[in-house]
Formats: structure tokens, sequence, C-alpha cells
């Protein structure tokens, strides 16, 4: 298995540099027998990764404790699921992973049916250059195959914090989407190195960024929903700066899906859209280096050796590379462009989209590396926590959500203000009166109100943009109303998609916003038959008791909850306290109906009769994981059936070409 | 004796009434207090497994019932610790660069969007002026745009 597992690694170098080799003389040469041996090599890097990938996963599932990356992980008595997601529990792991997901996306591309586009083995060049590096990483760093000196009897165990079915999601999902930026990134270069700078570079990754995107999504979403359950403080996003690190490239990705439309119409922003991608990809680096190198505290963190020097040194050299490729071609992208119309229009609401969607991830950027560069700067480490990105992000985030509510509404180039006016107003309507809604219930909070006033608004413009659709199209055919709204929805699917996941931000935001200003919390010690009072719940302690589960004792409290006079049922927050980790685990108990979830921490306790809780009324988080559903539904939405409008364009072309006009 | 009497309550009506309460972790002088300090990096652990969390929330109300004002308790952890004690930059002088950063960045790209659609506007109608003065027909002006692109495409 050693030799096995090593040789795997070894032969990776071997046949990355190969590939590499025999791409660029066979690019110099135009020697396709060469181009064809090069994506020969990518399909055994797949094959390759892939016995590095399950002889590890079969290590950790068979508990093969004389490699010590097992040993450091797992342990005898964990479930399989949890001995099996310890693949990605440590920086071995993690990165064969990460290589692994590099190898199949590489695979996927050089054989798509884009295979034979003279941009492929440019694209396969700069993605073996990824590949050659993680699996040098490995190799000379982080070797998952590694001995131990002894054979222990038992493992350390995997965290109890990871041992939860979102860290079976979170950290795949995460590096599907990080993995999946190197895609756009090598076409921009590939497209870049050949002087092509048309839109075709955009149509061929425009699916291939939305996956990442989508991935990208999923894995701060499930990220969030495990935070929630799992570390037991009642929040689901703590500013941290690897939280952080995985929402820079969601932003910049963002800000580049909304203008890509914009080069595809108006053949604008190819400098932009060039910069984003290779921003997005250097900030996936980025963020694994953060994440590696422990130069920032973070409880995501595993700072190891030297491996974030590593990071930071690969980053550099691809950063280089882009910057002198972008220069080098420069006045060839500075091409002539059609001009802007009007400022008031909707290339003008893309733009401005774009500057906050950039705003916001320079201001997360920036508060996370503010502690390190106030310590350089002064000797003094100045702390950026969840109060600084919550005042600094806030208003970028209204002003977004303003923009989303205005800038459907707005027409492609030149929009008049009376028409827009026009349309504006019942939706504006809804926000207004929502918020009058909520100041006339008692509801306090005059930022609360503006930003849930704002989404509504959002929302609102969004129906209202689906009901007019829908409506003239039962103008134009005649159809019934479910047939209309379905056949607009799948002949555009990639503009009503688009729609769908902002819709999902808005309910994410009604979350985000009434979770933060609305939260109550309680700390009570209670003796056997007290009640505790929180909002419209009383909870009636029952007392603690203990049983074993997998070698682990597990300390429970009984609570017997109503809602408004009514029993609930019996809710059973607990203690876990581990063979292996010295630290006990929270499994926080909840009860969720629509508009807020009941959150129990059993904080500690004297005796079986009395114990302190820590009680929450969180309101709205449901909404948040709702929200995220739905902005995954509305992108696999656009992902399926979207069209460029380039190739709708070209499409139309070929039409009138046939039909003689 | 009755003169006594009233100084007595006055006194007592001006002594805030802060004094006599006995803090918990539900007050609301406490949470104004832990919401603000970093805890050395724990303030969002677990509060029942974290032993530093657990120090900083017995410190922070023995102090409120000792009867030390939030700003005083704040101003205690910042001598001691410096600014790494709390959660955020100083709103003062020493916080201008980490505050005010993000909304020079705002500023700059704003100024950088409206420079650059001033320039293609300026440009494209000086562009379209030219163009409608230099062509015959489209077919001419397709067939020089196509030279000029392989021409740069070879030169740059």
């Amino acid at each position: 298995m050693y030799i096995i597992g090593n040789t795997a690694l070894y032969l990776g170098i071997a046949i990355a540099v190969y590939a590499l080799i025999a791409n660029l003389i066979g690019i110099k040469n135009k020697n396709n027998r060469l181009l064809e041996s090069a994506r020969g090599g990518v399909l055994s890097l797949v094959f390759v990764s892939s016995i590095a990938t399950f002889l590890l996963l079969y290590n950790l599932g068979t508990s093969q404790f004389q490699y010590e990356y097992v040993a450091a992980y797992t342990s005898k008595n964990l479930p399989l699921v949890y001995k099996l997601t310890a693949f990605w529990a440590g920086n071995a792991g993690s990165l064969l992973l990460w290589l692994f997901l590099l190898c199949i996306y590489a695979g996927f591309l050089v054989f798509s049916k884009e295979k034979r586009n003279p941009m492929m083995p440019y694209v396969s060049s700069i993605l073996l250059l990824n590949i050659l590096f993680f699996y040098l990483v490995l190799v000379f760093s982080s070797n998952p195959f590694k001995m131990t000196d002894i054979i222990p009897a038992d493992g350390k165990g995997l965290n109890p914090m990871l041992q939860h079915p979102g860290m079976i999601l979170h950290p795949v999902t995460l590096y599907l989407g990080y993995v999946g930026l190197a895609v756009p990134f090598a076409f921009a270069i590939a497209a870049l190195i050949l002087k092509r700078m048309d839109a075709e570079w955009i149509k061929l990754t425009r699916r291939w960024t939305l996956v990442a995107w989508l991935f990208l999504t999923l894995g701060n979403i499930i990220g969030g929903w495990w935070a929630y359950l799992e570390l037991g403080w009642g929040g689901y996003w703590a500013w941290d700066p690897v939280e952080n690190a995985s929402f820079l490239p969601w932003l910049t990705v963002s800000a580049f899906l909304h203008s890509v439309m914009i080069q595809e119409r108006k053949g604008m922003l190819k400098t932009w859209n060039i910069s984003l991608v290779i921003i997005s990809y250097a900030l996936s680096l980025f963020g694994t280096f953060l994440v590696r190198s422990g130069v920032l505290t973070s409880v995501h963190a595993f700072g190891d050796g030297n491996l974030g020097t590593y990071f930071l040194i690969f980053l550099a050299i691809m950063l280089s590379l882009s910057f002198y490729v972008v220069i080098t071609r420069y006045q060839l992208i500075k091409k002539e462009t059609n001009p802007i119309e009007s400022y008031f229009s909707k290339e003008s609401s893309f733009l401005l989209n774009n500057l906050i969607l950039v705003a916001g991830a320079f201001a997360v950027f920036w508060g996370s590396m503010y502690p390190l560069i106030s310590e350089a700067l002064t000797g003094t480490k100045v702390n950026v926590g969840p109060p600084y990105f919550n005042k600094v992000m806030a208003p970028i985030m209204l002003a977004l959500i303003v923009l989303m509510a205005i800038c459907p509404l707005i027409a492609w180039q030149k929009a008049t203000v009376e028409k827009f006016l026009k349309s504006v107003i019942w939706p504006l309507a809804a926000g207004v009166i929502s918020a009058i809604i909520l100041v006339v219930m008692g509801v306090k909070g005059i930022f609360a109100i503006i930003g849930l006033a704002a989404t509504v608004f959002m929302f609102a413009t969004h129906v209202k943009e689906y009901i007019d659709g829908t409506r003239a199209r039962r103008k134009a055919t005649k159809e019934n109303v479910l047939k209309a709204a379905y056949k607009l929805l799948t002949k555009n699917q990639r503009r009503y998609g688009g729609y769908i996941v902002h819709m999902g931000i808005a309910i994410i935001a009604i979350g985000v916003i009434s979770s933060h200003a609305y939260v109550q919390d309680v700390m009570k010690t209670v003796n056997l038959g007290e009640t505790i009072k929180i909002g419209h719940y009383e909870i009636t302690f029952q007392g603690l008791s203990e049983h074993q589960k997998n070698g682990n004792g597990i300390v429970v409290a009984k609570l017997d909850t109503t809602y408004k006079g009514k029993s609930i049922g019996t809710i059973k927050p607990e203690k876990i306290f581990y063979e292996t980790w010295p630290e006990p685990s929270t499994e926080v108990a909840i009860k969720t109906n629509w508009k807020e979830d009941l959150y129990i921490v059993l904080s500690s306790w004297e005796d079986k009769e009395k114990a302190t809780f820590q009680v929450k009324v969180n309101p709205f988080v449901s909404w948040i994981w709702t929200g995220g559903l739905i902005m995954v539904f509305g992108t696999a939405i656009a992902l399926i059936g979207g069209k460029t409008t380039s190739s709708r364009a070209l499409r139309l072309k070929q039409r009138s070409a046939k039909a003689g006009v | 004796m009755r003169r006594k009497a009233f100084l007595l309550l006055v006194i007592l009506l001006f002594i805030p009434i802060t004094a006599f309460a006995d803090y918990d972790y539900n007050s609301k002088e406490f949470q104004e207090v832990v919401s603000q300090l970093y805890m050395q990096g724990h303030a969002n652990d677990e509060l029942s497994t974290c032993k530093v969390k657990q120090m900083y929330y017995d410190e922070v109300t023995q102090m409120l019932n000792d009867g030390m004002k939030a700003d005083e308790i704040i101003q205690f952890y910042v001598d001691e610790y410096g600014q790494a004690a709390l959660k955020e930059p100083a709103t003062d002088k020493s916080g201008l660069i980490a505050w005010g950063m993000p909304v020079v960045g705002v500023l700059a790209g704003i100024a950088v969007v409206g420079f650059w659609l001033r320039k293609i506007k300026v440009k494209n109608k000086v562009e379209a002026k030219e163009q409608d003065l230099s062509w015959d027909s489209e077919l001419d002006k397709e067939i020089t745009a196509k030279i000029f692109e392989e021409e740069r495409r070879k030169h740059f």
C-alpha cells in the first residue's frame, strides 16, 4: 500500500511534467501527435490521482494506523462515514482531494467536445501547472502516505466538530468551487496568449464558471449551516478569516457573471473580465494559503510547516504570469468597443453592480488582512471581527439589494425615466408598505427595517418581472397561465434562472437581517421542574441522564417545551464526551418553525437536577437555508438551459442567412 | 433630623441604579461589554467548553458587580492588552486607516468607473464621426477591420 500510494504520487509528478512538456513542444512545432500524447497524460493523471485517492479512502476506512494521516485523524470506534470523511480533515488529505478534483476537471476538459479547440493545449498546460504544484506539495510537504515510527494501537480520532453531516459536504463543495475557478482562469490566459480577444473564451467557460460559483454558494451555505448546528454559539457566520476567504471569490465571480453579459452584448469590459477571472483564481489560492499558513487565527485553519509559503510562492508565480500576459496583450484588449448610449441603462447598472461587489470583496479582504497589516506597520495587532464587518458590509449589501431591485427594470442600451418609474412603482410600494407594517407591528430598529423593506422591494421587482413576462407571453400566444409561465422560464432559462437566484438572495437577506437584529438570548441555571421563559416559549427542565454510544459518554438534558401555551414536545440538548478528545462537544437542540428557531445549548450542570442552559430564539434562520436551496435551484436552471447571447445572435444570423434575408 | 433624612434621600436618588444591580450573563450591560471583547480569539467559542471565554465572562460579571461601568471595563482591557483586546479597531485617529480604507476603495472605484464611462463615450463619439466620413461601404469597413485585427495579433 505504501509503495502503491507513493508510486501514484511520484508517477503523478512525472506524468504532469511529461504532459506539460509535450504540450509546449506540441504547440511550438504544431505537432498533433505530441498534443494527443499530452491529452493521454491528463487522462493518466486522472487515473493515478484516483488510485491515490481510493487508497487513502481504503486506509482510512480500514484503520491502517501505520499511516500518520490515518492515526492522526481517525480512531477505531469512529463511524465508517466519518472515517472516510477524515479524508479532508487534515492538510495532506484535503490537498489530495483538491488535486483529485483538479485532475477530474482537467480530464473532462481535454476530452470535451472542445478538445480540438486551438486554445485547449494552452488550457491544458495551465491546468497541468496547477496539478504539478499540488503533486509537488503532496510529495515534499504533506504526504498522506507517510508511515508512523511505531504503529499505535488506536488513532487520535476525528475532531468532534467535524463529525457532522455538514462536514461531509462543506469541504467537497467548497473545493469543487475553488478548483472550478482554475478552468475560466486557464481559458482566459489561453485566449490572451493566442490573442483571441473575442467572447469565445467566455462562451466556453460560462458553464464552468457557473458550476464553480454554484459550488462556492453551496459550500458557504453548508458551512454556515454546519457552524450553526455544531459550534454552539448560535450564529452561522463569524467573519472568520477563513470564512472570508471563501466569500471573497464568491463576490468576485458574482461580479464576473454579470459583467460577462456586457462583453457578450457590447464587446466591452474585456480587460475587466479578464482581471476578475484572474483575481477570483488568485483569491481561491489565497484562501488556501490562509487556511494552510496559520498566519491568521481561525477555527477552520490547519497551519502546518512551510505549506503556506509554498502556496504564496505559487500564487506569486501565477499572478506574475497573468500580469505579464495581460500587459503584453493590453493594446490588443483595448480594442474599440460599442458605445454606452446612456448612463441610465442596464449596462451602466451592471457596472455599478460590479463596483459594489468588488468594493465588498475589497472591504472583506482589507478587514481580513488588517490584523497583519497593523502588526507589520505599528507592531501592535489590531483585531477586525464581526462588529467591523457588520458595520462596513451592511451599507454595501444594502446598496446591492437596492440595485438588484432596480436593475431588472432598467432597459438595455437606453432606458427612459418615465418607463422606469412606471415599472418601479408597485415593487417600491410593496417595500414601503412592508416598512409601514413592520413599524405598526412595533418592530424596532430603523436599519433592520430599511434592510427588510429594501429586500421586499427587490423580491417584488422579480415577481413583477415574472408576472409581466407571463402576461406578455399569454397575450402573444393565448396560452394558459401555467403553460405561459413555464414556457417563459424554459425559453429564457439564463435570465429567469438568474432571477430565481436573486429571489433566493432576498430570502437569505431576510434571514440574515432578522437573525442579527431580533435575536433573543438568555442564560439560566434551573432546578428540576423549573421553567425558562423566552419569547413565546416555556422550557421546563426534566432532569439529566447519561448513556454510552460508540464508546462515547453522552449527557442528555430533557426539556419539555411549550409554544404559546401549547406543548411542542420534548427536546434534548446533549454534551458528548469523546474517548479520544479532551474537550466535550455540544449537540444543540433546535425546534424550528417557519419564522424562528428555538436554539438550546446544555452549558453546564452541578448534578442531575440542576443545569445551566443557553437559550436563544433566532428569527428566520431557516430562511437562510431555504434561500440557499432556491439559489442552487436557480443556478441549475440557468446552467442547464442557458445559451450565451452571442451564440443566440449567431444562430439568428445563420437562420437569417438560410432564409436568404 | 428631617433635614438629614432629606439629604440622605437626595444622595440615594443620585446614586445610579446600577450600583445596586446584581449583574449576570443576561444583563444588558454585560452583553454590551462581552460583545466588544476579542477574548484572545475565543469570543465565538461555545461557553461551556471554553476556559478562556469562561474566565472573561466571570471577570466582566465581577467588575460590573464591583460597580465599574461598561466603558471603564473596556478601557481596562485596552490598557491591559492594547487594541488587540477588542473585536474591532478603535474609532479614533488610530483606527482611521482600518475604517477609512473601504470608503476610499469605494470612492476610488466610483472615480475609475466614472472616468472610464466618460472616456469611452467621448472616444466613441469621435470614432463614430471619423467612421461616418471614412467608409464608402460596410464591406470596405469589414475588410479593413479584419486586416487591422490580423495586424494587431501579429504585432502585439
